[in-house]
């Protein structure tokens, strides 16, 4: 099976059967997953950080490195690989922390709610998220079943 | 022989990572010590001469004309970084090989081992005291040496920590290993440290990074930033498997550290671009 791999700030949408998409591990980083059934098209975004407004440079050069440009430039891309609007499947997960009660810098839990704001703006909400916990998480869609399995070292696999 | 005996065996078959590195580390500890002698030993290894002038023509080092002679790249390198670079060129397998005991695949360990060198190098901005970036840096590579050790006297029980882990049995990944055989990963890296003769700072640097209250006053500026450090690669996704994550911040942090949380996003995505361009330099070693 064909292998796509997705990287840190970077997104891919493919409608090609018999191909799996990856994102590996996932520290305080989000995956967003967007399933479309029309198009049986699918998209993934690697979000690192919160807001773009911290570097607007390098927001342009690799939107999906922030929330708030990931968002936008994965919905685009789907409506280019045949979404035509409406119904979208989302799915998040991610965006875990180390272990700090104080939560002095809690980067993934800041993802998640800014992900979620500008999912808001595309009237889009997740149906499904694994998100926070201490925990290192990969994710991975096999297109040709619209399944989404979530994994971590020492855990196993799950489906999300 | 039982687990703590077999593990103290394993310390001392263990070979020195870098020769190199190591010879040129025991000539800085020399207050009086001549950059010559370290620009000699440089010189004499020419993977190493090749590494340093690399890294001294990447945008974070090389300031105007392009650097062609040893002697000018170790100045703006500096003594301690050829150290660490040193440890990034050798042909040793200890950071290529996958940590069985932590779930974690082949080159994991070497990610996360140069995420942090690179973290500590950018983290040692912010110090309130100010200390070497080289030594951050080389401290940042060696911290996590002593899992390549305990490895494999934790395989086939990692279900038994994470579950630790996750009912609160214990307070860190690290005191389930010391449940589980008697010892943790920093404290046999401590031991490898002291067979190797590393300097004091590094050694401490090895042994107190989950713990840096622990440590001696005049390095805890140094044990805080590789401390950051290291929970810095595992926040942006290098960890060396299982464990991941699974640390606590010692919130004293702030005492040796000024860094507020907008600085915090702003160094992830340093650190981050610092690691893709030094990775590009030292891709894999040990194969």
């Amino acid at each position: 099976m064909k292998i796509v791999y997705v990287g840190v700030g970077e997104y891919a949408t493919s409608n090609t059967g018999g191909v799996l998409v990856k994102t590996l591990a996932l520290g305080s980083c989000v995956a967003v997953v967007a399933l479309d059934r029309v198009s049986r098209s699918v998209g993934l975004l690697h979000v690192a950080l919160p807001e773009s407004s911290i570097n607007p440079k390098r927001a342009e050069e690799r939107p999906g490195m922030f929330a708030d440009t990931g968002v936008d430039k994965l919905i685009a891309s789907m409506r280019s690989a045949g979404y035509q609007g409406g119904e979208l499947i989302i799915k998040l997960a991610g965006g875990a922390s180390i272990m700090d009660p104080n939560n002095t810098f809690n980067i993934g839990k800041r993802n998640v709610l800014s992900i979620r704001k500008c999912l808001w703006r595309h009237k889009l909400g997740a149906v499904a998220e694994d998100v926070g916990g201490n925990i290192s998480r990969s994710v991975s869609i096999d297109i040709s079943q619209g399944k989404v399995t979530v994994s971590s070292p020492g855990r196993g696999e799950w489906l999300l | 022989m039982n687990v703590l005996e077999a593990i103290a065996d394993r310390v001392e078959q263990e070979p020195i990572p870098s020769r190199v590195a190591f010879d040129i580390l025991r000539i800085i500890e020399d207050e009086n010590h001549s950059l010559k002698e370290v620009i000699q030993l440089t010189t004499n290894d020419a993977a190493l001469t090749t590494e340093v002038l690399k890294l001294a023509n990447t945008a974070t080092y090389r300031r105007g004309e392009p650097v062609s002679t040893v002697n000018r790249a170790i100045l703006l390198l500096g003594e301690m970084m050829v150290v660490g670079v040193a440890i990034c060129a050798s042909s040793s397998i200890v950071f290529n090989c996958p940590l069985n005991g932590y779930e974690s695949a082949d080159g994991e360990m070497w990610d996360h081992s140069l995420r942090t060198a690179v973290a500590a190098r950018v983290v040692s901005r912010f110090g309130k005291k100010r200390i070497s970036s080289g030594l951050a840096f080389t401290a940042g590579l060696l911290h996590d040496i002593g899992k390549t050790v305990i490895s494999e006297f934790l395989e086939g029980r990692t279900s038994e920590l994470v579950n630790a882990c996750e009912e609160g049995t214990v307070a860190d990944y690290l005191e389930a290993e010391r449940k589980a055989v008697g010892t943790d990963h920093a404290e046999v890296g401590y031991k490898l440290a002291c067979k190797w003769s590393l300097p004091d700072s590094l050694s401490v640097a090895i042994r107190d990074h989950h713990v840096p209250a622990r440590a001696e006053e005049e390095y805890k500026s140094l044990v805080y930033t590789v401390h950051l450090a290291d929970l810095i690669a595992m926040i942006g996704g290098a960890g060396t498997g299982v464990d991941s994550l699974a640390y606590s911040l010692d919130d004293h942090y702030e005492d040796w550290i000024q860094i507020t949380k907008d600085d915090f996003a702003l160094l992830l995505m340093n650190v981050e671009d610092e690691f893709i361009s030094i990775k590009n330099l030292f891709p894999k070693q040990g194969t």
